[in-house]
């Protein structure tokens, strides 16, 4: 067993001496028999070696994407990590720290929260940001919830593009406050908002907010989400953006949103199989005391030198109780710290030239596997990014992905939802997407395969 | 006192070397004109080695537990063993992508169902999910299974009300309300739930009750049976407020007390770092009964091969995207192993005894409110120190000079002046002899200096009243200067 827990036999008896008792299970006293346990059948622990052996085994029963030619991405892109990332959140006095709620023992966690806070400000075009939330689907979760606060109505339009697992979240972030979550669908062609059906969805009236995104969950970027807000009026419009898009698109604040939120993990966090990610959030400043999640705020110190601090502490759970803007406590600090050292070491001529670089390869593997008969790439004819839906007749989308894989090709993630009653609505589609290394031989492995999966099917 | 922290002066990165390019990005082919971004990101251009300079003087400017104790009650601030950050940055672990084929990522999926398991045995309860990010994220997700429990026996329209003691957590309510359910506290009775002030409350409006256990006064509520009997008597669920296990590991555990939910805190009881306020993890855990309404997906064994189950018609859905923070339940599972059968039980052990050996040694300086004998942590009350003019926060930032972190402070509100202190079982006898003498240097020190605290920090006592009154949250807020 590791060496975690001082081995002070002579201590540990020195301290019962002071306790006036023989033994730590008179310090158990007040346990009831009635609820104690026997063994919990656990196993014996195990020297560091044979835990380092052990879970070396098992994480090497997982194929890397890396030993593909890989075009899965989404919400949560493979981005290259620089080194020095890692080395700066590898600083134990940020990764091991605890909530800065003594500012002047964590003045380091809070000046960085106060950068990362001004570069999703930057970003967005907004007044305000938090310190983080925890992906981007419960921040969305959260921009709903803070639209209800400002406005009445219990009806909060997505756009029928959402990825299902965000639309999930959002309809259990509703179950509380009695919102529901209503698609509006989207224009066959081009995947962009169907604004016709907007307008009659918001004729009817009891909307509280809506959500666009930006590119959408079928990679389109919408030519027409400035226009949203003159349909909107003074209803709240909330835009889930891409991080690495708004440093190419012009940021929503400043063509209407209210509140703009993004998962934050293609700045600076390797996929680990999902987890951790990071939700970022931005609002107006009239909203700001509606809004959720930890905040940082700048200050002096009694010498007037600047100093850094938790503030508006009065939103938040541990004050408000009941009455707070959401329960979150535990955030994401650590990977906000990753974001804005990604970014800054990056720095934005870096981030615009990761866009373009992206963006091409994209268009080149949109060119190539449109030329494979029956498939549609991209399906949809609104401009893109660094990801498109991708449709076919047959075989079927997890046959297609299955005999892709079999030619090593990770070719991309459907997008219907697998649950049971989920709903046809994409089930002959996928997102393909491209990444920095994705190279020329990749994407001709791809359209081989795609060619040899098809073949015969239709 | 010898203790200083570094003192940098550190610039905000902006200020290193202020952006100047206002000129728009290259436009991106296919992008039309109005939804390109008109002006460069004004974020600036620094080399690595300003970068890596900038963030590794902002470390030197910050507390952690490898450089010293902290103290903080019900936060459990144990060590993070070195060996589960190598093992989260092992490609296997990294490099993998949640939509990766399953036959690609077995690995993973043992590891989330072989954690499961473990996690089932140490709590009790059989059903667990690994999607929650963080401890209110598991009470979110635990109150939307009560509500489809109550939905389902056709209850939900008059069981509306979650009771709490009042020395609950603040998610515990914040999570009730954001489920959409009223809540109502029970008064304490010498630290602990008053069992009458309970059975009068409970009745055919209560859904449920939230209880920690030990309680956040450190101490074990020993009529944990009865008040499950009242609870379940009443036709209520019983949650279990998992952030505090680290005192009853493998003595007692939530579902042999009763309970039927429970929401257990890796970043705490299984040493996975907090990283300044995050990540954390929220594992969830229920009885056999409620474990069809756990979130999709379930990770299910059969024969040798693991698989994602999404079918699961009773499932409340996501509550978050993909599966959890699998960095950390990585971390975590090392933990466990590490420890095993034994090592639980001498956590709960060692843990159990530096609480009470520092709460009897600071209970010489200042009034422990309830009995002696707690759990992981004890409370004080600072009380008898405003003759003098001092207030507990006035002692935290003294304490801060000393090189340790503060306790919890304010919090249970049911005690004036409230300290909250816990050592976990990864802190030496030395440190708690070292913690008592500071404290004793602390607490007697002369009401100038307890005032004038901090002094050796990076900063002196930050200003939080103008931070909240002069609200500056962004580079923006500095550039516009704007106030109010």
């Amino acid at each position: 067993m590791a060496r975690w827990i001082p081995y002070e036999p002579a201590e540990e008896a020195r301290l019962l001496g002071e306790l006036g008792i023989s033994s730590t299970e008179e310090l158990f006293a007040d346990i009831p028999r009635s609820v104690r346990l026997g063994r919990l059948g656990i196993g014996a622990g195990k020297e560091e070696p044979e835990v380092a052996a052990f879970l070396e085994r098992m994480l090497g029963r997982n194929r890397s994407y890396r030993g593909f030619s890989t075009f899965l991405g989404g919400r949560t892109p493979i981005r290259y990590v620089p080194a020095a990332v890692d080395a700066i959140l590898s600083r134990s006095e940020f990764y091991t720290a605890y909530t800065p709620y003594q500012p002047e023992a964590s003045q380091g966690m809070l000046q960085a929260l106060f950068e990362f806070q001004s570069l999703w400000v930057e970003l967005t075009g907004l007044d305000a940001a938090n310190a983080s939330l925890y992906d981007g689907a419960t921040a969305a979760g959260e921009a709903m919830l803070l639209s209800r606060r400002l406005h009445e109505g219990h009806r909060f339009l997505v756009p029928a593009s959402l990825p299902w697992e965000e639309r999930s979240v959002l309809e259990n972030y509703g179950v509380g406050a009695g919102v529901r979550v209503e698609p509006i669908p989207y224009e066959p062609a081009s995947g962009r908002l169907d604004l016709v059906s907007l307008r009659s969805s918001l004729a009817a009236g009891d909307v509280c907010g809506m959500l666009a995104e930006m590119p959408n969950g079928l990679g389109g970027v919408d030519d027409q989400l400035p226009e949203l807000k003159a349909l909107l009026s003074d209803i709240p419009l909330t835009v889930l953006a891409d991080p690495l898009a708004l440093t190419v698109l012009e940021p929503p604040g400043n063509w209407g949103a209210d509140i703009v939120v993004a998962e934050g993990q293609g700045f600076g966090l390797a996929p680990s199989f999902g987890g951790p990610l990071l939700g970022l959030l931005a609002c107006r400043r009239e909203h700001l005391r509606l809004s959720p999640g930890r905040i940082v705020g700048a200050t002096t110190d009694r010498e007037q030198r600047r100093a850094f601090t938790l503030t508006l502490q009065t939103r938040e759970q541990h004050i408000r109780r009941s009455r707070a803007t959401s329960n979150i406590c535990t955030n994401q600090s650590l990977l906000a710290l990753a974001f804005v050292a990604y970014a800054s070491l990056v720095g934005p001529r870096g981030l615009e030239r990761l866009a373009a670089n992206l963006s091409e390869k994209a268009r080149t593997l949109a060119s190539q596997l449109s030329q494979v008969t029956g498939l549609r790439a991209p399906q949809f004819d609104a401009p893109y990014l660094w990801e498109f839906a991708v449709s076919l007749q047959a075989p079927s989308v997890p046959n297609f992905l299955q005999r892709l894989r079999r030619a090593r090709v990770l070719g991309g993630s459907p997008l219907a939802d697998p649950r049971a009653g989920g709903g046809a609505g994409l089930a002959g589609s996928y997102l393909a997407s491209v990444h920095e290394g994705t190279t020329d031989r990749d994407i001709a492995k791809y359209v081989r395969a795609a060619r040899a999966a098809t073949e015969g099917a239709s | 006192m010898s203790f200083r922290q570094a003192r940098w002066d550190e610039p905000l990165i902006w200020e290193l070397r202020p952006p100047t390019e206002e000129a728009p990005p290259e436009p991106i082919p296919g992008i039309p004109e109005r939804m390109r971004r008109r002006r460069r990101l004004a974020w600036p251009e620094l080399s690595e080695l300003e970068v890596v300079r900038h963030y590794t003087r902002l470390s030197q400017m910050n507390f952690g537990i490898d450089t010293s104790a902290y103290p903080l009650g019900s936060c459990t601030m144990k060590y993070n063993p070195k060996i589960s950050e190598k093992l989260a940055r092992l490609p296997g672990a990294q490099e993998v992508h949640p939509y990766q084929p399953e036959d690609t990522v077995q690995g993973s999926l043992e590891l989330i169902w072989r954690l499961e398991r473990a996690l089932a045995k140490i709590t009790g309860l059989p059903e667990i999910s690994l999607q929650p990010a963080a401890g209110a994220h598991g009470e979110f997700a635990a109150l939307l299974i009560i509500r489809a429990y109550l939905k389902g026996r056709g209850e939900l329209d008059r069981r509306t009300e979650i009771l709490l003691p009042d020395t609950a957590h603040g998610t515990n309510p914040a999570s009730a309300a954001m489920a959409g359910f009223t809540t109502r506290e029970i008064a304490s009775k010498d630290g602990c739930v008053d069992l009458e002030a309970l059975r009068a409350a409970v009745g055919p409006t209560t859904a449920g009750f939230m209880l920690t256990n030990p309680n956040t006064a450190g101490l074990f509520e020993s009529e944990i049976p009865e008040i499950a009997r009242t609870v379940h008597g009443a036709g209520g669920l019983l949650y279990y407020d998992g952030a505090n296990l680290n005192a009853i590991l493998g003595v007692t555990n939530p579902g042999r007390m009763g309970f039927d939910l429970a929401h257990l805190n890796l970043h705490k009881t299984f040493a996975t770092p907090h990283g300044g306020g995050g990540p954390g993890a929220g594992v969830l855990a229920v009885t056999a009964e409620l474990g069809r309404f756990l979130p999709v997906p379930r990770v299910v064994k059969s024969g040798r091969k693991f698989h994602f189950e999404y079918d699961r018609p009773d499932s409340i859905g996501k509550i978050k995207t993909a599966y959890g923070n699998f960095g950390l339940d990585l971390r975590a599972y090392a933990f466990l192993l590490s420890h095993g059968e034994e090592g639980m039980r001498q956590i709960s052990r060692r843990a159990v005894l530096n609480a009470n050996y520092l709460g009897k040694k600071l209970g010489e300086y200042l009034p422990r409110p309830f009995r002696a004998l707690v759990k992981h942590e004890f409370l004080l009350s600072g009380t008898p120190l405003k003759a003098q003019g001092v207030r507990t926060l006035d002692l935290a930032k003294r304490l801060l000079d000393e090189g340790v972190h503060a306790p919890t402070i304010y919090f249970p509100s049911l005690v004036d002046e409230a300290l909250m202190i816990e050592m976990p079982e990864t802190e030496s006898v030395r440190e708690l002899d070292a913690f008592a003498d500071a404290f004793r240097r602390a607490v007697t020190d002369t009401p100038e200096n307890l005032h004038a605290a901090p002094q050796h920090l990076s900063v002196g006592r930050v200003d939080e009243v103008k931070a909240a009154r002069d609200l500056r949250l962004s580079w923006k807020d500095l550039r516009e200067q704007r106030t109010g």
